[in-house]
């Protein structure tokens, strides 16, 4: 008994100490409106826009909305949920996040890597400051988000075209051949490392992708290095 | 026929053998401590490379106190001066000198941020208002990279302390444990921006 409940008890410290901070919410789809903010029209007219524009450039744009940011600074969470969504192609880094904590009344633009040399932190400052909280400010949050997203839309146009569908199923046939010798090396490895090391290093294989249930969308393996820029209304 | 599987056997066990004590991953993860140290360099150096247009944008002002300006020029050229090379991340000495310029532009930098509040006209001012900007945006950067790279030493350290991988880096490697790159105090206080 007094084991179970120090374990209880330890349980309850270190994930007191590892969770201090707010945690990141599942990626659900291209809006995450987990606040309440967005009106249905305004939610279908914006995921359809933000569809189409990851279809014809490839660049994913995602917002979130959250009750309450707990006392953690907007723009540390931001990165924690930039890096754990990984928005944007990988090798592109093409994502963006707007992010935005009703209660705080806090907006923050996390911009990918890839389109920091378009959407920079003064583009992004500048669309915060004069797109969007003017709305925010005046009560409108669906049009605040709405002259937002089209914003980061015209900022980021351009930068690069989606891949053609065939083009992305039919990635260099030759290469699958060496990638299953690898794999078959990869695994006898493991085998013996195991065999050797028995219990140590884990899984054979890493986590796989995250899905959701808006037409699958998922996050497409974009990195953040913390550009973008915040504000408040 | 014997022989060959043999051989075979062998290969697969001279690998593993080498990768399980850790040869290879403390290599990788000391690579990644250099990666992330460039990242984080490369974005200090973004913030002193905003400091002249900043000084040059308030100088304007009308007679803002120039004790201020030239605590930020000074704290500039020292932190530019001193650079740390991937070999140095070892050197607590380095390190804390290293530290210490830099958390200085910052303070200096914060300082002069909040002696701007009492000149509207200069808070007003378009250009100041896009600097301020760009400088909160690298602030933010170079938060991130510290992060990333405290990370990355934490592993890094670990690496080279966890058995077996402690036996080959005392044996074979004979590498340090790298130094985190701490905020101090005085620098934690990122500017306040109010809009």
């Amino acid at each position: 008994m007094a084991a179970i409940l120090l374990v209880v008890i330890l349980q309850f410290v270190t994930f007191s100490t590892v969770w201090a901070a707010i945690a990141v919410p599942a990626l659900t789809g291209r809006i995450n409106d987990n606040a309440a903010m967005i009106s249905a029209p305004a939610r279908v007219e914006m995921e359809a826009k933000l569809k189409q524009f990851e279809a014809a450039e490839s660049n994913q744009i995602v917002i979130l909305t959250v009750p309450s940011l707990q006392g953690d600074p907007i723009e540390d969470f931001s990165i924690r949920v930039a890096e754990a969504w990984k928005i944007g192609q990988k090798g592109s880094d093409n994502g963006v996040l707007l992010i935005v904590s009703r209660d705080d009344h806090k907006v923050r633009i996390e911009v990918g890597y890839g389109l920091e040399g378009k959407l920079t932190d003064l583009t992004a400052g500048r669309i915060v400051r004069e797109e969007i909280v003017p709305a925010f400010k005046a009560g409108q949050f669906d049009e605040g988000f709405s002259r937002g997203v089209s914003a980061i839309i015209a900022a980021t146009h351009g930068e690069y075209k989606a891949k053609p569908k065939a083009d992305r199923n039919g990635e260099k046939p030759s290469m699958s051949l060496l990638v299953i010798i690898f794999a078959v090396i990869y695994l006898i490895y493991q085998f013996f490392r195991r065999f050797f090391w028995g219990g140590f290093g884990g899984g054979f294989f890493g986590g796989g992708g995250s899905s959701s249930n808006d037409d699958n969308f998922s996050g497409g393996g974009g990195g953040f290095g913390g550009g973008g820029s915040s504000g408040d209304w | 026929m014997k022989s060959t599987l043999a051989r075979v056997i062998a290969f697969f066990l001279f690998f593993s053998t080498l990768s399980g004590c850790g040869y290879n991953s403390i290599q990788q993860n000391e690579e990644a401590v250099n990666h992330s140290w460039g990242d984080l360099e490369s974005q200090l150096q973004r913030r002193a490379d905003l400091v002249p247009n900043l000084v040059a944008t308030v100088k304007g002002a009308a007679n803002f106190e120039k004790e201020t300006l030239t605590a930020v020029i000074e704290a500039r050229s020292k932190a530019t001066s001193i650079q740390l090379k991937p070999e140095m991340l070892s050197d607590p000495a380095a390190m804390a000198k290293f530290r210490e310029a830099q958390g200085n532009l910052s303070s200096t930098l914060s300082r002069l941020l909040v002696t701007v509040e009492r000149y509207p006209e200069l808070k007003a001012n378009q250009n100041f208002r896009d600097l301020q900007n760009q400088l909160e945006g690298t602030e933010n950067r170079i938060s991130v990279a510290r992060q990333r790279y405290n990370a990355a030493v934490e592993t890094f350290n670990f690496s080279i302390r966890q058995f077996p991988n402690s036996m080959t880096n005392s044996l074979l490697l004979k590498l340090k444990a790298k130094e985190y790159f701490k905020a101090d105090e005085a620098a934690k206080a990122v500017p306040g921006v109010k809009f």
